[in-house]
């Protein structure tokens, strides 16, 4: 079986971000890829399809929720935002994360002295 | 219900999903192309940097189902599509892998209903049944004496222990007398076999002691046959040799112990037979302790035999001597003769299998190569090696299910023709019956088969790479014949040449008995048992004797009178029945003592005048019977001639004497050899003639008469005729086993019949799936090789060329297979030795034929394939390309 990969990230990286990045504003799929690709100043190189599955995974658990709209460029297109139940899972998934990062960082920092 | 809602709403979340991602490439399209990309190139860009559009959406689409499971019905709907594509190959595949199943399925609900499951009585496993050995009776397995059987019920090893002595017995006071199988059973009988009456009661200890109440249970079959299921059979009599029973209950369905008897009686012996240590008769059946091995009884026999046999020895020294008793588990002792011919049929039924497996599995390989496109095309959409190695796998299971349903309604067929075709003395015949282990056996299986089947054909599926998709169709690989195709097709042929040479030793082994000649004439003949009331008092011996011989003697000459007679005679048992009687203590006058001493016995029958003449066995010297050797005239004697050579090397012994009896001062009573005749298989159609003596049936009272009848027409015609006439006279007379000696012959050889069928089903079956693997492989590759066969004609090579090379590659794998068929069946057709006949098992004219008819059909199955190569039009296999 073919699992969807986040190529380059850790599981659940991709999700994080997807919520980071609904938490300031609700937007549309080919939206949310420009923001992260532009905010990572193009160092998250994603491919722009495997964000769909992420998001179905997201919706499934009720962290997201989507409807139809007309965007700014006239197309029919679906904006999701972020539930509350999203809020919270984002709050506890940063938090665990930058714990995460610091040990890792701690133990770089160790390992050059 | 939540958890429903997903599936009600998931074709809107995919249409939803579709759209969206379409927007998405929209939108990056325009962006692009208002950054000055032309429209293509923009199209072209946004879909590389999107990646596999089918891929990503059949991936958001999995988040929303149970992946594995939704995947896997996608596969076999895919896999039903594929095979609904191709009715042939699915007709194909399906029916092979249908007789394989079914007739794997079907052997073994019979093995598991014969040799697997417990008998049908309460801790069967700890059911043993004792024998008695002793030098007296070198050849015979005998019961328990009762001393005996007190003694093992005192063995600390056994919980309980009970007895039980069948005899047969005449039943009247019914429209028909009959013979009915009555076993006398002592106390806890029913209890220690656990079972259970249909209609009032079993027997109890009070009907024990009370012997003389004279009460009976009967069994289901006669219950039905003899009271038509009146329910209000308890309590009715029961005419048993004269004396008058009350039936007290019916025993309940299924409890068949001793396996035929139709009524049970409690045991009433006499103090002499209770104290008689070699009166070995009472099969006794002991139920070992639940912690005891077989072992432990063993052991203790080990002290209590010694103890048995010298209580034997001072009443009767003569018989002492290699005294044993054996124990072994009833369901041993019913099936261990059955065991090895039940194993073979099974590793029959599995080597079929076995051909249709190998055989599906070139079919599919084959189809594997034609399908590769499709393979590659589905590689290159992204599809993973282990998906598409499911998907192989989906389809072969899938064959080898609806092989299996197709194989169970064989299974169910064949069960049922087996249950009508089997001699009816089978072990355990009625228990064999349809239930959920055949389904379950099928199933199991159908899906190893179809994983077994889809093995090599799926890992050629997963290395399958998108690249096959550039090669054309004509790519090296695609084209080579596979050598592994070949090989198993080899093995197919090498497999079914066992089945083959198996059953063809098998069809000969029938032939010889079926044609073997007895030595004496066997059509026209109606013969039938008279089974004469015994008698136990000694003191009317002489006239109950003398009343047996009339009325004998008035039946014949009421028999003979009647139209369609041509002559009839008389004996005391039939022949080739699998009866023997023989005397051990027989004295041969005129023999060294040495020679004379004949432990195991000679047999012996009782005959009429006119016997040997009637049967058209030659009298070599002196004469047969006759009218005047009557009971008060001096007593005569006959011997085969086997018997005149071994004790006195010469046939001249007319005047000679044997004795086989004592008179009251302990002399020996002489008859006088009259006559002597040559010799005839009348004891057992497949065994050389043994010694045999005759005596007079007239001179002496036998406990059982038979009548022999030769007809002027068709004996079966007649059978009626005859019992009404011995019924006219003699009422209460019971007649069973009437029927025609050829039917007699037939029934002795019922075994081999039913083998001999099955297996040559079997082999037919696997030659044909394997000439179909030849056939199928063969008619490939010259599909394959249209082309090269087409330049072959182009650069000048005749038709027989092609079709020489042709039929060279399909007949060397024919040979190959023969071979190694041949020496895998020198081994295996050992497993049938004892069940050969006329013929080793390493025959070497039936190898040859075997050999022979292999190269033969597979010529044939060659045949088709090579004449469609001839065919082929050099130009119109040029311009294909």
């Amino acid at each position: 079986m073919k699992k969807p990969e986040q190529r380059d990230l850790f599981p659940g990286a991709l999700e994080m971000m997807i919520l980071r990045t609904l938490k300031r504003q609700p937007l549309h799929g080919y939206a949310l890829v420009q923001h992260i690709k532009r905010t990572s100043n193009d160092l998250l190189q994603i491919e722009e399809g495997s964000l769909y599955p992420a998001l179905q995974r997201l919706l499934k658990e009720d962290l997201v929720k989507a409807e139809w709209s007309i965007s700014s460029t006239n197309r029919r297109v679906r904006i999701y935002k972020l539930t509350a139940a999203g809020a919270r899972h984002l709050e506890r998934q940063v938090s665990s994360f930058e714990k995460m990062l610091e040990g890792i960082t701690r133990v770089l920092a160790r390992g050059e002295s | 219900m939540n958890w429903l809602k997903p599936w009600f709403s998931r074709r809107h979340l995919y249409h939803a999903l579709s759209e969206e991602l379409q927007q998405h490439l929209g939108e990056k399209i325009e962006e692009l192309v208002a950054a000055g990309m032309s429209k293509e190139d923009a199209t072209a860009a946004a879909r590389r940097d999107f990646g596999n559009v089918t891929l990503i959406e059949e991936d958001s689409r999995e988040v929303w189902q149970w992946p594995s499971l939704e995947s896997f019905f996608a596969d076999v709907r895919y896999a039903l599509r594929i095979l609904r594509k191709n009715p042939g190959f699915t007709f194909i595949a399906v029916l092979t892998l249908a007789l394989g199943i079914g007739a794997n399925t079907a052997i073994f609900s019979i093995v598991n209903a014969v040799i697997l499951r417990p008998l049908p009585y309460k801790d069967s496993s700890r059911i043993l049944t004792l024998h008695t050995k002793t030098a007296m009776f070198p050849n015979f397995t005998l019961g328990l004496s009762w001393p005996a059987f007190q003694a093992i019920r005192a063995a600390g090893s056994i919980e309980e222990a009970a007895a039980c002595w069948e005899t047969d017995r005449t039943l009247t006071g019914t429209n028909q007398p009959a013979m009915l199988s009555a076993a006398g059973v002592s106390s806890g009988f029913f209890e220690e076999l656990g079972g259970r009456a249909e209609l009032g009661r079993l027997l109890s200890d009070q009907d024990q002691k009370a012997a003389e109440d004279r009460v009976a249970v009967i069994s289901q079959a006669l219950w039905r046959t003899h009271f038509a299921k009146d329910p209000a059979v308890v309590g009715r009599r029961l005419i048993l040799d004269n004396k008058v029973y009350t039936v007290v209950g019916v025993a309940a369905k299924g409890f068949a112990y001793p396996e035929r008897a139709d009524v049970w009686v409690p045991i009433s012996l006499t103090s002499d037979i209770e104290q008689n240590p070699t009166f070995f008769t009472f099969d006794v059946l002991a139920k070992l302790r639940k912690e005891a091995r077989l072992a432990t009884l063993r052991a203790e026999l080990a002290t209590t035999v010694p103890r048995l046999e010298q209580q034997l020895a001072k009443d009767r020294p003569d018989l002492a001597g290699d005294y044993k008793i054996t124990a072994e588990t009833l369901l041993d002792n019913r099936v261990q003769d059955a065991r090895q011919s039940y194993v073979v049929l099974l590793a029959a039924a599995t080597l079929v299998l076995l051909i249709a497996c190998a055989n599906l599995t070139s079919l599919l390989l084959a189809r594997g190569w034609a399908r590769h496109r499709e393979m590659a095309m589905r590689a290159a959409l992204g599809a993973s090696p282990g998906r598409l190695r499911r998907q192989v796998l989906v389809e072969s299971c899938l064959l080898a299910v609806l092989g299996g349903l197709a194989g169970m309604g064989l299974a169910v067929g064949g069960v049922q023709i087996f249950c009508a075709i089997a001699p009816p003395d089978t072990v355990r015949l009625n228990e064999v019956s349809l239930d959920w282990t055949l389904l379950w056996f099928a199933l199991a299986s159908s899906l190893l088969s179809g994983l077994i089947v889809g093995l090599a054909p799926a890992r050629r599926a997963a290395r399958m790479s998108p690249n096959e998709l550039f090669k054309q169709g004509t790519g090296a690989g695609a084209r080579r014949p596979s050598r592994f195709g070949s090989a198993l097709v080899v093995i197919e042929v090498a497999l079914a040449f066992i089945l083959l040479a198996g059953s063809t030793l098998m069809v000969q082994t029938l032939a010889h008995l079926l044609y073997q000649n007895p030595g004496f004439r066997t059509d026209h003949l109606l013969t039938l048992d008279l089974p004469q009331p015994p008698n136990w008092d000694e003191k009317d011996a002489d006239r109950h004797a003398a009343s047996q011989i009339a009325g004998m003697k008035q039946i014949m000459a009421d028999v003979r009178r009647l139209p369609g007679v041509q002559d009839v005679a008389a004996s005391d048992h039939g022949v080739l029945n699998g009866l023997e009687f023989s005397h051990a203590g027989i004295k041969l006058e005129g023999v060294s003592s040495e020679k004379a001493e004949i432990s195991e016995g000679i047999v012996s029958r009782y005959l009429s005048p006119g016997y040997f003449r009637m049967l058209g066995i030659s009298l070599l010297r002196g004469r047969e019977f006759e009218e005047h050797d009557a009971r008060q005239s001096h007593k005569v004697a006959l011997v085969n001639e086997a018997m005149a050579q071994k004790f006195w090397d010469t046939l001249d012994v007319v005047g000679k004497r044997i004795s086989i009896s004592k008179d009251e001062k302990a002399n020996p009573e002489w008859n006088e050899i009259v006559g002597v005749v040559s010799n005839v298989r009348d004891l057992d159609i497949q065994q050389e003639a043994q010694p045999e003596y005759f005596l007079a049936l007239f001179q002496w009272g036998v406990g059982s008469h038979h009548l022999v009848v030769r007809t002027r027409t068709n004996p079966d015609a007649l059978a009626d005729t005859i019992s009404r006439q011995i019924w006219a006279s003699f009422p209460d007379q019971p007649l069973t086993h009437v029927m025609t000696l050829t039917r007699t012959i037939a029934d002795s050889v019922g075994d081999q019949r039913l083998h001999t069928a099955l297996l040559g089903v079997f082999a037919t079956v696997g030659l044909a799936v394997a000439l179909l693997g030849v056939y199928g492989v063969v008619s490939y590759s010259v599909a394959r090789r249209t082309q090269e066969i087409g330049v072959r004609m182009a650069l000048g090579a005749a038709r027989p060329d092609i079709l020489r090379m042709v039929l060279r590659q399909g007949l060397t794998l024919v040979a190959l297979g023969a071979a190694i068929g041949t020496a895998g069946a020198l081994g295996a057709t050992r497993a049938i030795a004892s069940e050969l006949y006329g013929v080793t098992p390493t025959d070497p004219a039936t190898f040859a034929a075997a050999i022979a008819l292999m190269l033969l059909v597979g010529c044939l199955a060659c045949w088709i394939p090579a004449r469609r190569a001839v065919r082929v039009d050099p130009l119109m296999a040029l311009r294909y390309e």
